[in-house]
């Protein structure tokens, strides 16, 4: 599903160079639930935005879901980022002037999807969510819970082949950061792919595979129970 | 154009910034197509075919002050020099000046001792050359043989026989009938005169008259000091003859003072109110148009940094930077089309009143449509930068804390 080999990616100013991400390699299958820690500043955001098609790097070679990345265009990487990733983002991301049907109907729109189509898909996900009786509210009506649930939906309605959760529960209280990453289990026990980067080393232990990130490379591996997996290490 | 119904959702819910714009668009377009209508039929009133060789004409004024001056004789030996200068095609006494602002006018009538359905009309005194000095058309007819000319003082009851009207003024009276060798009567009077020839465009000397096309011409010199010639010269020697004239003229009689004025001089004198309100109307117009122009740049760039991060969202989720500039300029349509819409309505509210109170014609319905294309193009030329430099956003931004 995720292939990262060798991975460099160097932020310059007039002054300072940052090695942000070093000889970083990963490999994710499909099907998997994947926590990435690490301290701040030590590469987990570089990497998502990586992961997600949301940055370009440097050195090293991506392929995802068996499409090479590297030199495609920026309009065939909206695209892949479109068909194939669900963001799911710490602040929720919503769009405020829309409600939630519409919200969760943005990339499908950009997905080409036909208007019949589109409801389906986005009161699917949004009853899947338990907010089918809400998709005519504002992301302002909702409690923080309810908001990351909708941005959930927006990146499941269009049936990607992953999801890449950044700091999902990070603005959460406690109870509601249990409800989100229930649901995100919920999603892996359903076959989704999930990689989520998070702080949080408890939400991390729950997921079956943590890589710890350190200096812009994976640390350490931690298997917790199954899948198949297989794991580059630095 | 499939992402109307959520961006006008969110427009509603931003109505302050949406109604700024759209309330900007509304009054530009409610503004400037009656300034252009207005600007559009003063021009149409100064390009109206005057019938005169305009560029060609001089007119000389002579105004004799000596004692033992003689019109009749200055006024013959004047024609005569006049008329053997090179360069000079046709000279001829003139007793007021077409377009100047300045003339004679009568009220004619096409039958006898009525009151109703005359019409007033400007009235000229020329000889035999007198339709060549000013290049007129003769469309039906003749013009004046040296025999019908009449030499006479201001103050005489006597009048000629003859007379040479516009085409307009045929039309206005006798309609599709033809004009020649009917009678036209003087109004509230016991005078006629023949109708022998007729003129394609005699204009008279108001420029904003009603009577502006119509005009009577009579084989007459009027023999007073105060005497004036127009002189038509060849094609593009106008200037160059202008000093020869006055100084022949000078040379032939001193006691006089002599003035020499051209016809483009008198025309662009009596259009020139309507010159510099065109001017106004079309710098007001232009500054109004900037001020849009600069206030959709303002707000949609104040909006693209407002919106930074929910641009990078959508870009994340799988926009194209097309489909974010689509985006924008779609919102900017929907908000101008919306200032079109109010705007129309207050352009014709506009000129409902200044036709009510300034007597101006009614707006020609066609401006509106033109407008609101002039303000989809004004409005997405004045956001395309915008919207560019939003859809050149990163997608990364919508992971950075902001």
């Amino acid at each position: 599903m995720l292939s990262m080999h060798n991975i460099s990616k160097v932020f310059r100013t007039d002054l300072v160079q940052t090695h942000a991400l070093r000889d970083f390699s990963l490999e994710v299958a499909a099907g998997e639930f994947v926590a990435v820690t690490g301290p701040s500043g030590s590469g987990k955001t570089t990497f998502l935005n990586i992961a997600g098609l949301l940055e370009n790097f440097d050195g090293g070679s991506y392929r995802l879901d068996g499409v090479d990345v590297a030199g495609l265009s920026d309009s065939a990487l909206a695209r892949l980022r479109n068909e194939k990733i669900g963001f799911i983002f710490q602040s929720f991301n919503l769009i405020p002037d829309l409600n939630l049907f519409d919200n969760v109907d943005v990339p499908l729109r950009y997905r080409g999807f036909s208007a019949a189509e589109r409801k389906q898909r986005i009161e699917e996900a949004l009853e899947k969510v338990g907010l089918g009786a809400r998709m005519k509210h504002l992301p302002s009506q909702l409690s923080g819970g309810q908001q990351q649930r909708a941005a959930i939906a927006r990146a499941l309605a269009g049936s990607p082949r992953f999801l890449l959760a950044d700091e999902p529960t990070g603005n959460l209280d406690s109870l509601m950061a249990r409800q989100v990453m229930e649901l995100l289990e919920q999603l892996h026990e359903e076959g989704t792919t999930i990689v989520m980067v998070t702080h949080d080393a408890e939400l991390a232990r729950r997921a079956p595979r943590n890589i710890h990130v350190l200096d812009g490379a994976v640390s350490d591996l931690h298997v917790v129970g199954t899948p198949s997996l297989r794991a580059a290490t630095v | 154009m499939s992402e109307i119904g959520p961006i006008l959702r969110a427009l509603l819910r931003n109505k302050t910034s949406a109604l700024l714009i759209a309330g900007q668009c509304a009054l530009t377009l409610a503004i400037v197509v009656n300034a252009l209508f207005i600007i559009v039929a003063r021009q149409e009133l100064m390009q109206r075919p005057t019938g005169l060789d305009g560029e060609n004409i001089v007119y000389v004024q002579s105004m004799g002050f000596t004692r033992d001056f003689r019109p009749e004789a200055v006024i013959r030996e004047d024609l005569d020099l006049l008329r053997r200068l090179p360069g000079v095609v046709a000279a001829s006494p003139i007793n007021a000046i077409p377009l100047s602002g300045g003339g004679s006018s009568r009220g004619y009538s096409k039958e006898e001792n009525t009151e109703s359905e005359g019409i007033g009309a400007a009235y000229y005194e020329l000889d035999e050359q007198g339709q060549k000095a000013l290049g007129l058309n003769l469309t039906a007819g003749r013009w004046f043989r040296p025999e019908d000319v009449q030499a006479l003082p201001e103050n005489t009851d006597q009048y000629p026989y003859q007379a040479v009207i516009s085409q307009a003024m045929a039309r206005k009276l006798y309609g599709e009938d033809a004009p020649l060798g009917k009678r036209l009567y003087f109004q509230n009077g016991q005078r006629s005169v023949a109708i022998i020839g007729v003129v394609e465009h005699l204009p008279s000397a108001w420029v904003h008259a009603e009577n502006f096309p119509y005009s009577v011409v009579y084989p007459r010199i009027t023999t007073e000091k105060f005497i004036r010639y127009a002189l038509r010269t060849e094609p593009g020697r106008r200037d160059e003859l202008m000093p020869v004239v006055e100084q022949a003229l000078r040379k032939a009689n001193a006691g006089r003072i002599i003035r020499l004025r051209t016809q483009s001089e008198a025309s662009a004198r009596s259009y020139r109110g309507d010159k510099a309100m065109n001017i106004i109307l079309a710098s007001v117009s232009g500054l109004i148009v900037v001020i849009t122009a600069l206030g959709i740049v303002g707000l949609a760039t104040f909006s693209v940094r407002r919106r930074t991060r929910q641009i990078g969202t959508r870009r994340a989720l799988g926009a194209s930077q097309w489909q974010v500039l689509r985006y924008f300029l779609v919102e900017n349509w929907l908000l101008t089309t919306i200032g079109v819409l109010l705007g129309s309505g207050l352009a014709v509210a506009l000129n409902l009143y200044l036709v009510e109170t300034y007597s101006l014609e009614r707006l020609n319905l066609w401006y509106l449509p033109a407008a609101a294309v002039l303000l989809w193009l004004l409005g997405w030329a004045a956001v395309y930068a915008p919207a560019r430099r939003a859809s050149r956003i990163s997608p990364a931004t919508a992971t950075r804390n902001i």
